[in-house]
């Protein structure tokens, strides 16, 4: 009976072991993978400050400053680009997200349009029947530009065509290697209007309003750019942290087999000895 | 000769940050030439050139879509992409044209994608030219 058990528990230790074996590896790569995917969040950054300070300061030049993009309208439709992951075993990277954008839309009388990038996003949306403007698996790793770029033209085109009022986008901010905070924010219409007016002596070529839907799809482009990066750098963070607690259980898990494995291990032998002792006596 | 601060931002990175003596720029409504002390000014900028002149001597580089800002401390361009003329690989702008030269005649003008190739196709012309000019 003993030996029975005490292959059982062996056959535990080696599953469990090779289970840690795949978690320690995954946390590796993901560690590896932040690294890279921080830095380049961080390289993006500055365009994307520089370029909203200058349009905000653009709308800001005029009282009657008027623009198709900062223009509030009834919102009936809504368009959200929603960021999440390409693959699972990332703690609660995907479902923090997706969840929030469910909450946000709830109540609502139409289901909003969704740009959804990452695989997960794409399969959770169509699963429930949203109707979708645009699938982007597998893009956030090595994002482009020019992707972003696409991205932005379709929902400014919805944006343009009033099939949108409000373009929205989900992502989740990188706030630490410990903490990733799933967020939303919109991209139009601009909010740039708080009713004042700065009066600067700056001369538009050939006017603010031309230059500034000039910048409107560079704006959105570099706003999702931004966001896809910092959405990858908390997916692998997130990732990291899921595998090393997976990798700390499975260790704990084989001490406490190994421990279990000795016992039975020790009444084996004890009964061995037993047995023979009385084999002896009876002799 | 006077010289002030310039930098050029893409969305990947800082493309150039130091002192310069004269910018030539083309924006939507022509060619600019900023020097030191310039008023402040506001464009934007369509696929074309820049020239930076650098220790007396221009240097140019190809950029699409952007912006130029002149402040008082300092002159900023965001464009979408920004290279030196000579280090443009030619060979793979002289293909990104083939490309998108075929891809415009099997498209309709209507296509949505007929505008993409047709900007594909003027960065890659843009970026061919400026190759020539070093």
């Amino acid at each position: 009976m003993a030996s029975g058990n005490m292959k059982a528990i062996k056959r535990r230790i080696k599953s469990v072991a090779s289970t840690m074996q795949i978690t320690k590896a995954m946390e590796l790569v993901a560690s590896s993978k932040l690294r890279r995917a921080r830095e380049k969040a961080e390289t993006g950054a500055p365009y994307f400050e520089k370029l909203y300070e200058m349009m905000t300061e653009i709308a800001h030049t005029r009282k009657d400053f008027s623009s198709d993009f900062t223009e509030k309208r009834e919102i009936k439709n809504r368009l959200f680009i929603v960021i999440a992951g390409d693959r699972g075993l990332a703690g609660g990277y995907n479902g923090n997200l997706l969840k929030s954008v469910l909450a946000d839309c709830e109540g609502d009388e139409n289901k909003p349009h969704i740009i959804a990038i990452g695989r997960k996003a794409v399969e959770f949306f169509e699963k429930r029947d949203f109707p979708i403007a645009g699938r982007y698996p597998l893009l956030a790793e090595s994002a482009k530009t020019a992707d972003c770029g696409d991205i932005a033209n379709i929902a400014i085109n919805m944006y343009k065509n009033g099939e949108a009022d409000e373009v929205k986008i989900f992502f989740t901010a990188f706030v630490s290697p410990l903490v990733q905070d799933p967020m939303s924010m919109p991209i139009l219409p601009i909010d740039s209007d708080d009713g004042e007016e700065y009066p600067t002596l700056i001369n538009y070529d050939p006017s603010p309003e031309a230059v500034f839907d000039r910048l409107v799809p560079k704006f959105a482009m570099s706003l999702i750019y931004c966001a896809l990066n910092e959405s990858f750098a908390s997916e692998q963070a997130a990732r990291r942290n899921a595998m090393e607690n997976a990798t700390d259980n499975a260790e704990k898990m084989t001490d406490e087999l190994t421990l279990k494995y000795n016992r039975a291990r020790q009444e084996k032998i004890t009964n061995e000895i037993n047995e023979i002792v009385s084999g002896a006596n009876a002799i | 000769m006077t010289t002030f601060h310039l930098q050029i931002y893409t969305p990947d990175r800082l493309f150039f940050d130091g002192e310069t003596e004269n910018l030539i720029v083309r924006t939507t409504v022509g060619d600019k030439g900023i020097l030191a002390r310039h008023e402040p000014y506001v464009a934007a900028l369509p696929i074309g050139k820049l020239k930076i002149k650098l220790n007396g001597e221009f240097r140019t580089a190809a950029v699409s879509e952007g912006v130029v800002k002149v402040s008082k401390d300092k002159t900023v361009i965001l464009v979408q992409s920004c290279e030196w003329a000579d280090e443009i690989d030619v060979e793979r702008a002289n293909a990104a044209r083939t490309e998108a030269e075929q891809r415009m005649q099997s498209l309709q003008k209507e296509d949505k994608d007929y505008l993409v190739a047709e900007y594909k196709l003027k960065r890659a012309i843009n970026r061919i030219e400026a190759s020539k000019l070093e």
